[in-house]
């Protein structure tokens, strides 16, 4: 038994370095020699894919981005996931962002959609601007611009990304404020993203919305699905993963899931080692 | 593949990896890559919040011009008509910058009671209505719903009505001050904490799966960086880093 304990005295106290390294390891192997682990998926996500799929068909849906490059591993294969799923049901796609990155992920996301081709080399979706989707670009403002687009998207918006005049764009005709959307979408990093849209977007306006986040803001978001203030939830990488799978479409985030879980795993034995170790001294250091 | 595509390639994966380096210890190549990324946040930043806010929204205001105003090749709204009441924000905004001066430094805080006045009005509706009104709304959950399964792990059920009732309300009770904590209302509140405490464990478990999350991200850019297309890019600058790095912890090594 003691020398057991030494063993694990040992490995809680191993050098930081040395559990950095396991971890590099333990996401890299999996990336280099894909492993294919099941992917289940989880309440909030076949919500957030039933409410998509519930939309009539070819609706006028809202899709925000509102998150950069440094969290783009997380959103932006649910975006894409979304544009993909939108885009089969023939809905009309308005893309605003909150963030000034968001744009450019925006860009990102319509060339990875554009360049996919099925088995045939056809392109799979064959999307046109201004008649599948309209680039509204990034408005400074936060919640004052979601407040502006709940009243009147013109007074937000005069031009749209490339610089086209609003009224001169049919896509553009029948849209007034948000009331004119079947549904909003923001995949969002942070502030503003989804806090800000349920406040000042789906709440005033009754527009159903769901939203996809980074990991770290799910405890903060995921009540809104409790309210149904939300329909659905994609919590991070593995959210949008289980999206993936329920869209048919692997991509990127069920690539990452085996490393994720490869990590995840030496994350708890070193917790556990680290938590055995702590109590195995206090009870040695004990002097009574 | 482009120049540019590959210079791009080369300078993402010594920064990446530079960054990485801290992990090893503090080194140079870890301060140039903190260093670039503060100066270059700033001056993004700086340029984005001018050209995007400042121009457009006030500027585009007072002094209109037709046709949008083009900014990194994408296009921010210019064609405002002229609003004088524009002059208020203009007026308030050189009054913040006055604060510089000792002598003025009064002035700024006209223009921090407007910016707190309105984004206290801005916010308090709708964190009363979605943050509160909803929530106790959601929390009046029927706890003897015939309709409801006993159990369920995902979905609504019974059991599930009653961790949330009682979750809140031992949760809630816990920062009850007024009261002692002690006896039968003590044991309610001691509930509350360990509510919490799965709330904060959660929290720190989504806070390592999105850490893990960009990991994967950065490691899926270094190898996408380590093909012939980017002309090996992660192997060399690698390369260059671990040797560097020895070389620096052999001359330091008495440090």
């Amino acid at each position: 038994m003691k020398y057991l304990e030494d063993i694990i005295l040992k490995l809680g106290a191993v050098d930081r370095r040395i559990i950095f390294l396991l971890i590099g390891l333990a996401v890299l192997i999996p990336l280099l020699t894909p492993i294919s682990l099941p992917v289940r998926e989880t309440p909030t996500t076949v919500k957030f894919y039933e409410g998509i799929d519930s939309i009539p068909k070819n609706s006028k849906v809202l899709v925000s981005f509102d998150y950069g490059p440094s969290t783009r591993p997380e959103i932006h294969p649910m975006n894409v996931g979304v544009l993909r799923h939108m885009l089969r049901n023939g809905h009309k796609i308005y893309i605003s962002c909150l963030w000034p990155d968001g744009i450019y992920m925006a860009l990102d996301a319509l060339e990875e959609i554009t360049d996919e081709v099925n088995p045939d080399n056809q392109s799979t979706f064959n999307i046109k601007e201004y008649e599948d989707y309209v680039l509204l670009g990034y408005r400074p403002g936060a919640e004052a611009v979601i407040k502006g687009l709940a009243s009147d998207l013109r007074k937000v918006y005069t031009v749209d990304a490339k610089g086209r005049f609003i009224d001169d764009i049919e896509m553009m005709d029948e849209i007034k404020n948000l009331n004119d959307f079947a549904y909003i979408y923001s995949g969002s990093a942070g502030y503003p993203g989804t806090f800000e849209w349920v406040k000042y977007g789906g709440d005033p306006t009754g527009v159903p919305m769901s939203s996809g986040t980074t990991s770290v803001q799910v405890n903060e978001v995921i009540p809104y699905v409790q309210t149904g203030q939300l329909i659905g939830l994609l919590a991070g990488m593995p959210g949008a993963a289980e999206y993936e799978k329920l869209i048919a479409s692997p991509g990127i985030a069920i690539q990452g899931m085996a490393a994720q879980s490869f990590a995840h795993i030496v994350i708890v034995i070193f917790i556990v080692f680290g938590n055995l170790a702590f109590f195995i001294k206090q009870r040695r250091d004990r002097k009574y | 593949m482009t120049f540019s595509a590959i210079l791009g390639a080369w300078i993402a994966a010594f920064l990446t990896l530079g960054i990485f380096s801290y992990l090893y210890k503090d080194n140079p190549f870890y301060k140039i890559a903190e260093n670039v990324f503060v100066g270059v946040s700033a001056a993004y930043v700086a340029a984005i919040s001018f050209w995007t806010q400042i121009y457009p929204n006030l500027f585009g205001r007072l002094f209109p011009k037709d046709g949008p105003l083009s900014f990194t090749g994408l296009e921010f709204d210019f064609n405002h008509e002229f609003n004088i009441l524009y002059l208020f924000p203009l007026i308030l905004g050189l009054m913040m910058l006055l604060s510089v001066f000792q002598r003025f430094n009064w002035m700024a805080r006209w223009g921090i009671a407007y910016t707190v006045a309105i984004a206290a009005g801005l916010k308090a509706f709708g964190y009363l209505n979605s943050n509160v009104l909803n929530q106790v709304k959601a929390s009046s959950v029927d706890l003897f719903s015939g309709s409801l399964p006993f159990f369920s792990l995902g979905g609504d059920s019974v059991f599930n009505n009653i961790v949330l009732l009682v979750g809140t309300i031992s949760s809630l009770m816990y920062f009850y001050f007024s009261k002692e904590q002690t006896g039968n209302f003590g044991r309610f509140t001691r509930l509350g904490i360990y509510f919490l405490m799965v709330s904060f464990g959660a929290s720190f478990g989504f806070a390592v799966m999105g850490r893990i999350s960009l990991l994967i991200g950065r490691f899926n850019d270094l190898i996408d960086y380590s093909s012939a297309d980017y002309n090996f890019a992660t192997f060399y600058v690698l390369l260059f880093i671990i040797v560097v790095l020895g070389f620096w912890s052999f001359k330091n090594r008495e440090k």
